[in-house]
């Protein structure tokens, strides 16, 4: 039975018939190239299979191991500090480096006051499959931004790849519709990570079930509590 | 290669989670000594089980062999635990090797149901000094949110309390095991029913939390495991990490854990009893477990929200409108392939007239993206949901929309087709 787009995948399933434009196909994760028939994908990972016209496939599963991909926004938690680099937990499957003269306004005798187990948002420098992942805290004009160590306040929870992505979605209501209700500080990072805080630590816990009911693809349910 | 290490706990949780419990809250809104729930449900196999406490799961399974009795005791059966801590539990953990976890909750167990003599091992033994059955327990750990020993002891429990071993018979010489079509096979004895129950200490005894989830484990300075059966007899009594606790404060939560094993105990013996019924019905593995779950309990704890939320009511309700609409524009966008256009047909409001414009193009789209070769199969796959769309307009009148919408669709449908 030929597979049909928006159909649940599994791992080993074939794609045939694929279309493509002057022989070129874009593939996205979760699909391989069958190297003996070039023309047919190989799925990787079990999820809905997406494809978006003309010619790109990709996979959509429920992922919680995040990937490192060049120029994310990511947050992590400080593993270990050796001289003047720091080890940070992203979540992927090695820990990245991030050095300590990465920050704004950071010189050789003037470093960042940073302790193991603080969080840092920070952005993917370079990512490659058989390199250690490389943080920055400043971006190409030497200027923070967002970025930098995040206060020893508020709460780090992890959520599934699939709702960071919807969240960045700048048509989701749901982070806005909560800012109606409670005021809110979040750092966001693709890796599944999340930092927030408010004034009260009781509304850091409505936000953390909102995001629970969130994650189980009860967007609108979510939304909707909001707003009641 | 690199191994995932465990991953550290920040300090901005374990800030927070101390901040709270001095205010006297947990993170998921439990009490102090409030469990998590407890589910038990059996499989096909006879001691096959599988209990999940909130999100930490447990399968267990029983199985039993005839081996040489130990010469220390030829008159007694085997009785083996075995717990695994595969990488689907969490991804520290490392397959076919034994980490030290690993051992201590294996000790642990063992205290609690082995050295406790809760299964009689002297009804196990076939010939004194030549044959004994050999019962063997596997736990495997399918997710790990916290707490595996108390979960890990109800299902070595649960399934040990279910499994039923072939019997046996002597004709002289001759051994013959029966299979289970024979003859009906034999449960196991079971004197007494013990459960492992664990607390988390804080602050040296100060806060003492039942049945810690995964961030409170590891933030705790040390925990608190007992072992109890229904009677209030101590089984096991386990001190992990570093804590100064008074007698007074363990003898109060021993007390505690004791109402919490009869009730666990309780719910261990009507899982089986209710077991045994389903499987007269021949309805049994883990069927039941797929057929219920899902929409129930999560419109449960939904309402549990809302009614959280209810304090605060009554500010926005006007403008609660406008971004359900986005939600649904969103869900348009968000998959544009056949399958939208459905959605808005059930709903049946003005609000669609946007959305459904929006659903219109997405199908353009897929039809000029389409390749010539299939095209005859895409095109007639939307045709017989417009024509449930006729249907439903000849039912209900009433609706001016539903009637325009069918207008649109039935114009989009001469679009396509020319």
């Amino acid at each position: 039975m030929p597979l049909k787009v928006g159909d649940f995948v599994l791992p080993g399933e074939l794609i045939e018939d694929i279309k493509s434009i002057k022989g070129l196909t874009i593939v996205g994760p979760g699909l391989r190239q069958n190297e003996e028939k070039p023309n047919i994908l190989c799925v990787t990972q079990p999820g809905t299979l997406r494809f978006k016209a003309p010619n790109m496939y990709w996979i959509e599963g429920k992922r919680k191991r995040y990937i490192p991909k060049k120029g994310d926004l990511v947050v992590g938690i400080v593993v270990k500090k050796s001289g003047d680099t720091l080890k940070v937990d992203i979540g992927a499957a090695e820990f990245a480096s991030l050095s300590m003269l990465a920050f704004e306004g950071a010189t050789k005798k003037q470093k960042p006051d940073v302790q193991v187990g603080d969080c840092v948002y920070a952005k993917l420098l370079n990512a490659h499959r058989e390199m250690e992942p490389e943080l920055v805290c400043i971006d190409s004009y030497y200027k923070a931004g967002k970025l930098g160590i995040l206060p020893n306040q508020g709460f780090l929870l992890t959520i599934s790849l699939n709702l960071t992505q919807s969240l960045l979605d700048i048509e989701n209501p749901l982070l806005r519709s909560i800012g109606k209700k409670i005021p809110y500080e979040m750092a966001l990072g693709v890796n599944g990570k999340v930092w927030i805080n408010c004034k009260k630590s009781k509304e850091v816990i409505y936000l953390m079930k909102i995001f629970d009911v969130a994650e189980r693809e009860l967007h609108k349910d979510a939304v909707t509590v909001c707003n009641d | 290669m690199s191994n995932i290490r465990k991953t550290i706990v920040s300090n901005c949780e374990k800030s927070f989670l101390l901040k709270n419990l001095a205010e006297y809250n947990r993170l998921d809104g439990r009490a102090f000594d409030e469990f998590r729930k407890v589910e038990i449900e059996f499989g096909c196999d006879w001691g096959c089980c599988f209990v999940s406490l909130g999100k930490t799961k447990v399968v267990a399974q029983v199985s039993c062999e005839i081996q040489q009795p130990k010469s220390s005791r030829p008159g007694e059966g085997i009785l083996n635990l075995n717990i695994e801590l595969n990488p689907i539990a969490a991804p520290h953990f490392e397959a076919d090797r034994q980490s030290n976890e690993q051992v201590q909750l294996n000790r642990l167990l063992e205290k609690c149901l082995k050295d406790s003599k809760a299964v009689d091992l002297e009804s196990l033994c076939i010939k004194n000094n030549e044959k004994v059955w050999a019962i063997r327990v596997d736990i495997n750990v399918l997710n790990h949110e916290g707490n595996i020993l108390d979960c890990a002891s109800i299902a070595a429990l649960a399934a040990l309390a279910h499994f039923r071993r072939p019997d046996v018979t002597c004709d002289g010489e001759e051994f013959v095991i029966h299979s289970i079509k024979q003859r009906d096979p034999i449960p196991m004895v079971i004197h007494h029913y013990p459960v492992c129950i664990t607390y988390s200490v804080f602050s040296s005894g100060l806060y003492i939390l039942a049945d810690p989830t995964l961030l409170e484990e590891n933030v705790a300075d040390a925990f608190l495991s007992i072992g109890l059966n229904a009677y209030k007899e101590l089984c096991g009594l386990h001190l992990g990490g570093k804590a100064d606790l008074s007698p007074d404060v363990i003898i109060q939560t021993a007390n505690k854990a004791a109402a919490r094993a009869s009730s666990i105990v309780q719910q261990i013996k009507d899982a089986i009893e209710q077991d045994n019924e389903t499987r007269k019905e021949q309805k049994d593995g883990f069927c039941r477990l797929a057929e219920k779950k899902d929409s129930a309990d999560l419109v449960e704890e939904l309402s549990v929200y809302l009614d959280q939320w209810s304090t605060k009511k009554k500010k926005n309700k006007k403008k609660s409108k406008q971004p359900k609409e986005e939600q649904m524009e969103q869900d348009e966008i968000k998959e544009p392939d056949i399958t939208a256009e459905i959605k808005p047909l059930g709903e049946g409001t003005a609000v669609l007239v946007p959305s459904e414009n929006e659903g219109g193009d997405a199908i353009k789209v897929w039809d000029t993206s389409e390749s010539e070769d299939d095209a005859v199969e895409f095109v007639e796959l939307p045709k017989p949901k417009v024509e449930t769309v006729d249907i439903a307009d000849t039912d209900s009148e009433e609706e001016a929309v539903i009637v325009l919408n069918a207008d649109q669709k039935t114009k989009k449908k001469k679009k396509r087709l020319t």
